[in-house]
């Protein structure tokens, strides 16, 4: 069984009469590439802000690492965060900055600075002042930060935003690389969702401060593949006759109206007639097939 | 916070904003030096310099200029985080608000003490090896002198420190900390021009006298050269009073409200 590394339990964040987060549950296991989805305004960045304990939550608690409450605060050693836009002292290079939070984390080992330069391909430029950097670079850099100590969960709220697409595919090999081989967690933000399904293995949808949907990559796979959707009133019978009729096994009974068929072979007008035949009754049977913006679209209530 | 400290101290050997700091101190004790003279800022509310005031006794009496160049040490460490949102760097690593606050406090104050005294002495040595003993006092003497005046600078140190936390912004803290001296003196001159004998317009009068008397300007070279033991009383206290309520005012504060 996974362990679980976070998790928030009705967690909200009200700024008076606003309310930024509402009751959000979710739950991140060691090893996740956990992919929070959302537009402006969602919620994502103040969940992670609560997270990294940059705002306190109103109501509701978390646990990191299984410990909560100030017992949680001597576990952020074990957190990297990249939260909103990077920041750094614009008149120190992007090795000086390093260095400054090398020792404020008391990292002895300064090899460290080089070794995750490397990672974000900033070597090249590590005696380059900061405020001399182009937003991708320093976007890598505030990466760079949030591995600066080994860390076993990184949060990175909307990583790739400002770079080129070769930087963005380099660092998704990155954070897999590092997933893979140092078996750490990551928890990032997107608006991209393309970007955000490559990399990521499980994903949190959320819109107005509302958390809609936790699904792993198979479900949402699942939900957005093609498929043929049967709207009936026996969901039930429709089920054992797709199977025993036409021998169909992929299928899954989403609703108690809606049978969705993931079978390629399967013929619409071929199940139609078998079902008519079986008298059950049909109210609709036609192809589906979403994509990831559309079936976010769905979620949200924008599309129907 | 050790740590926090050291890494600090190692930015501020990176910071090019001390240089500003030292560089006028150097022009200035250069003046003194070269001149015979004390020298330094006023703004026209300090006491009658006794004749026989040495340069050196006179030129800490008139240390309110560090006043506006001790507002660089306390820019430098604490409005440059806020300015950079580097504060998120480290409150979202282990460290707590508590913990954030209590180092920077801590560091501006002993930072900028430091250097305020070490600027001082420095002066005292210079001076003495340039015009020897006619324009320089004992050791025992110039330490004494200083050290009767340096909770006055720890007081200012602690109230800039606050105001950093407090206003943030870069320019802000600037605009208030340099003006503040100024619109004090401003106001107090309105108080003292009250000529009228009632007893409300007299108690205003009183009370502009007496601030004329604890401002930063006056305690500050007043402390120095002839202070009765009540008067250097009621100056300790004030400097106790102010840099125990800045360090409460700022930490509350900076506990209790959201950063963004």
């Amino acid at each position: 069984m996974q362990e679980v590394i976070l998790q928030t339990k009705k967690i909200s964040k009200r700024y008076g009469k606003f309310s930024a987060l509402e009751q959000a549950d979710m739950t991140v296991y060691q090893g996740d590439i956990y992919g929070l989805i959302g537009r402006n305004g969602a919620g994502k960045t103040t969940a992670m802000k609560m997270i990294a304990g940059l705002t306190e939550p109103t109501d509701g608690e978390y646990t990191i690492f299984g410990k909560k409450g100030t017992s949680a605060r001597s576990e952020k050693r074990r957190i990297g965060c990249l939260i909103e836009n990077p920041a750094f002292f614009g008149g120190l290079t992007a090795y000086q900055n390093l260095k400054y939070y090398c020792y404020q984390k008391g990292i002895t080992d300064l090899k460290q600075i080089d070794h995750v330069l490397t990672l974000v391909n900033l070597s090249d430029v590590k005696n380059k002042k900061f405020r001399k950097f182009s937003l991708g670079m320093k976007q890598r850099l505030g990466i760079a930060f949030a591995l600066l100590d080994n860390p076993d969960l990184v949060i990175l709220d909307e990583p790739i935003n400002g770079l080129d697409p070769i930087g963005i595919s380099e660092l998704r090999e990155t954070f897999h690389k590092l997933n893979r081989e140092n078996n750490i967690t990551f928890m990032i933000s997107s608006h991209i969702l393309s970007e955000l399904y490559a990399v990521a293995n499980r994903f949190l949808f959320m819109d107005k401060g509302k958390v809609l949907q936790e699904v792993t990559k198979q479900e949402l796979d699942l939900a957005c593949s093609r498929c043929l959707v049967v709207r009936t009133d026996d969901t039930k019978k429709t089920a054992m006759l797709i199977e025993s009729e036409l021998g169909i096994e992929d299928y899954k009974v989403i609703h108690q109206d809606e049978v969705r068929i993931y079978d390629e072979s399967a013929k619409s007008d071929v199940i139609n007639k078998m079902l008519i035949q079986n008298d059950v009754g049909i109210s609709g049977i036609y192809e589906s097939g979403v994509s990831l913006e559309d079936y976010f679209k769905q979620l949200i209530g924008e599309e129907k | 916070m050790i740590n926090m400290m050291r890494a600090d101290l190692y930015r501020m050997s990176k910071s090019k904003g001390m240089l500003f700091f030292w560089l006028f101190t150097a022009f200035m004790y250069f003046i003194s030096i070269a001149y015979q003279q004390w020298g330094g800022i006023s703004l026209g509310a300090t006491p009658e310099f006794p004749e026989s005031t040495k340069t050196d006794i006179g030129q800490i009496a008139m240390n309110f200029t560090f006043y506006f160049l001790l507002i660089i040490p306390v820019f430098c460490v604490i409005t440059s985080e806020f300015s950079e949102h580097t504060w998120k760097n480290t409150i979202s690593s282990s460290v707590s608000k508590r913990l954030y606050f209590t180092s920077k406090f801590l560091f501006s104050l002993v930072y900028a003490t430091i250097s305020f005294a070490l600027a001082n002495f420095i002066y005292y040595i210079a001076n003495r090896l340039v015009n020897g003993s006619t324009y320089s006092s004992s050791p025992a003497d110039f330490t004494k002198a200083f050290f009767i005046q340096f909770p006055i600078f720890i007081a200012i140190v602690s109230a800039f420190t606050m105001l950093a936390f407090l206003l943030r912004k870069g320019a802000l803290y600037n605009a208030v900390t340099i003006s503040m001296p100024i619109v004090c003196s401003m106001m107090v001159q309105v108080f003292m021009s009250i000529n009228s004998e009632k007893e409300f317009f007299q108690k205003i009068r009183d009370f502009g006298e007496k601030s004329l008397s604890y401002g930063v300007e006056m305690m500050s070279a007043k402390i120095v050269l002839d202070p009765s033991d009540s008067y250097r009383n009621n100056c300790y206290i004030i400097c106790i009073v102010v840099t125990v309520f800045s360090f409460a005012i700022g930490y509350f504060s900076f506990l209790k409200r959201e950063l963004d």
